[in-house]
């Protein structure tokens, strides 16, 4: 009889306890998920979120949590997600370049101030004239070189130009501002600090070539491209198989077979293109700007790092947007929507950009050149030369395609030739 | 009365493998016939309708060079990778079937790699043997040496190395098990018999061995058949598609170019190409016969 009754008191006790856990309690927040890689991007939003979740978060009763994924995964892991229209995550990280993609799965985005954003930033942001992801970090090109090499070129005319004509059969004169190189002055003076061809030089290879088969190597390389007055479409039709498509194709040839970049350049991506220019084996490289941070800080490029647009007459750099966009399925729309309000304003994108975010609001950017100088160069050539392809819903598709039949001409595995025609026809296919 | 026991006991056998069937139902049918029902459906990411196509991936799939010089890489990374190590494995498993001062530790760091992921073992890689920042290089400079690890020219030579580095401790550990169980009696006749430390290996060792080395081979082959992750965080499966393993090509298909209808049906393709490997393997396990009691 005792050990009934303990039960029943035991099991009475169990349930308040787990009743109450379960309960929600009257004023509790709603708690909001959101996903993001690691990374500067990660580490730099926890900031955000911490402040949000703080002061304004507990007036909306919002609380934001936000779920790192691995930064080489994310958006895989996000695409299985959104194809079974989950509701588990309700602001998805998202991409310029992935937005045509990711469209049919986010929510349209209204409000969004674009006056206070880099304009090719929250444009590339729109499909079909509607806004669906708010831009977070801009991302562009620069061309990085050794400002002590580039300037002791002008005392080594004879010898820049022998050297030019020996290996790239031209008659080059050295041009000691950046600025204002074409494709043949940087390859000219990619040679010059080639030891092959300059036993004295520093360096062992003028240039350091992201060649790997990626997706992100692809949107470097079509800074070559757009400098050499080309285009992956014309008139909405395939146009690399065209004298400038293989004439940008054999940029990379050239730099790879001519042995003016490590014959391991071919796996080579991010990583391994600072790691050449730092660790002094590199004259310079066409690389992210957010490699400012480590070049201007460390190895051989400390204090020498120069930085201009990509080369060519027709001078562009690619530019994306990193961004979130709301989940179509989410069941705390309104709840996500008070959150990326708040995204929206300059005070949180200023604890952004203080926490080490390169956000996309040209004021913010402008007020902390002082913290990182390489901001203002983010906010010229974004104006100036930012330019990114508009090649549908498949972007994303036809950046990774092209990585895939490009490379192995990069790498001297094939021609210009070979490979231009199946470029089009990788593009063709995508765009049906 | 000997019917209904034999029906009684095989109802009970149902019965007691039911927990075992339905964890297999679970996870094995299950996922298998979601797979082929994405395979016959047109399952993009870009386009919100998902719908039934039949065959069409199939027949999209078949006409797909990149798939068909995937399951050629994956094959010879295959055979060449698994063959390697079966020899190492042997090979060592042999040197730790004596006693010698300081087997213990030797044998415990031998096992060290299979405790390492892949996927980390490919990122130590990638950083030991970077050619700017790397250990290894810089040491072969030290000595005026210098070997472009990641060259075109030599990436299926590392690759190779690094995939043996990983699983040669797995061919190592069940061969020196299998070795283990090999009578002592049988070493000391043909000692007596006269035969060589050779002729031992080969006439005696080889032979009663061969049933195990070819589970090993099997399993190491299958095994190498889904490498993924070492392969794709060192090259990507480029130049192009050079290094591309069938695993890379349905990670690309599906979750870079968004076609889960197109991934599912090559990744059943490949079941399919697999799957007669499986009687041989079931067959070395003498399943189906009664022990030996």
């Amino acid at each position: 009889m005792r050990l009934k009754k303990a039960s029943i008191a035991l099991i009475s006790a169990l349930s308040l306890v787990v009743g109450l856990a379960v309960l929600p309690t009257a004023n509790a927040a709603t708690t909001v998920k959101m996903v993001l890689w690691p990374g500067p991007e990660g580490d730099a939003m926890q900031k955000v979120v911490d402040q949000y979740n703080s002061t304004k978060g507990a007036k909306d009763g919002v609380k934001v949590k936000m779920i790192l994924l691995s930064r080489d995964n994310t958006f895989a892991k996000e695409a299985a997600l959104m194809k079974a229209k989950s509701s588990e995550y309700d602001i998805y990280f998202t991409a310029s370049y992935l937005v045509g993609q990711h469209a049919p799965y986010l929510s349209d985005l209204k409000g969004v101030k674009d006056s206070l954003y880099l304009k090719a930033s929250v444009n590339s942001l729109k499909v079909a004239g509607k806004q669906k992801a708010l831009p977070l970090d801009t991302s562009l090109h620069f061309m990085y070189y050794r400002k002590d090499l580039v300037a002791s070129l002008s005392a080594n005319a004879a010898k820049y130009t022998s050297i030019a004509k020996t290996v790239l059969g031209k008659d080059l004169k050295p041009n000691t501002d950046p600025s204002t190189w074409t494709w043949d002055d940087a390859l000219g003076t990619a040679a010059f600090f080639t030891q092959k061809y300059n036993p004295d030089s520093p360096t062992k290879y003028g240039y350091a070539l992201p060649a790997k088969n990626l997706l992100y190597n692809t949107m470097i390389w079509n800074d070559v491209l757009w400098g050499l007055g080309g285009n992956w479409l014309k008139g909405g039709k395939p146009n690399l198989n065209t004298p400038t498509g293989k004439a940008a194709i054999d940029v990379y040839n050239t730099i790879y077979t001519k042995g003016l970049t490590s014959p391991e350049s071919s796996q080579w991506e991010y990583a391994e293109t600072n790691s050449a220019l730092t660790s002094g084996n590199a004259a310079m490289a066409l690389q992210w700007n957010a490699a400012y941070s480590e070049l201007s800080t460390t190895g051989s490029t400390k204090d020498q790092l120069g930085i201009a647009p990509p080369p060519g007459k027709g001078q562009r750099t690619h530019v994306h947007a990193l961004a979130v966009g709301l989940n179509k399925y989410s069941k705390n729309q309104t709840a996500s929507a008070k959150w990326m309000a708040f995204l929206a304003t300059e005070p949180a994108m200023k604890t952004y950009a203080s926490a080490g975010g390169v956000p996309s609001m040209p004021r913010i950017l402008k007020g902390m050149v002082s913290t990182n100088a390489s901001f203002a160069n983010i906010i010229e050539y974004a104006g100036k030369f930012g330019y990114s392809e508009s090649a549908g819903p498949r972007e994303f598709d036809m950046y990774a395609a092209l990585a895939e039949v490009l490379s192995p001409a990069w790498v001297g595995q094939k021609t210009s030739g070979d490979v231009a025609a199946a470029a089009d026809a990788a593009i063709k296919k995508l765009q049906k | 009365m000997s019917a209904a026991f034999s029906r009684e006991k095989r109802s009970a056998g149902w019965i007691l493998s039911a927990p075992l069937l339905l964890l297999l139902a679970g996870l094995l049918i299950w996922p298998l016939y979601l797979g082929i029902k994405t395979s016959l459906m047109h399952d993009v990411l870009s386009d919100f309708d998902t719908y039934y196509t039949g065959l069409e991936n199939y027949k999209n799939l078949i006409s797909e060079p990149n798939f068909w010089n995937s399951i050629r890489f994956t094959l010879i990374f295959a055979i060449v990778a698994t063959l390697v190590e079966l020899v190492l494995g042997f090979l060592l498993a042999i040197l730790f079937d004596r006693i010698f001062p300081g087997k213990r530790i030797l044998f415990s760091l031998m096992l060290v790699p299979i405790m390492i992921a892949p996927s980390l073992l490919a990122v130590m890689f990638r950083l030991i043997l970077n050619e700017n920042i790397g250990v290894i290089p810089g040491i072969l400079n030290k000595f005026g040496l210098s070997y472009a690890i990641f060259d075109q020219g030599n990436i299926f030579t590392s690759l190779i190395i690094l995939d043996v580095i990983s699983y040669t401790a797995f061919t190592f550990l069940l061969s020196y098990s299998a070795l283990q169980n090999m009578s002592q009696e049988i070493y000391e006749a043909a000692a007596i018999d006269g035969a060589t430390t050779l002729q031992i290996l080969v006439r005696v060792t080889l032979p009663i061995l061969r049933p195990a080395l070819a589970i090993i081979f099997l399993l190491r082959f299958l095994d190498s058949i889904r490498t993924f992750d070492s392969i794709y965080i060192l090259t990507g499966g480029g130049p192009g598609t050079t290094t591309q393993t069938v695993g890379i090509y349905i990670y690309k298909t599906a979750f870079i170019f968004g076609d889960f209808g197109l991934a599912a049906a090559a990744a059943i393709v490949l079941v399919m190409l697999l799957a007669p490997f499986m009687p041989s393997i079931i067959r070395q396990f003498n399943l189906g016969t009664e022990p030996n009691k």
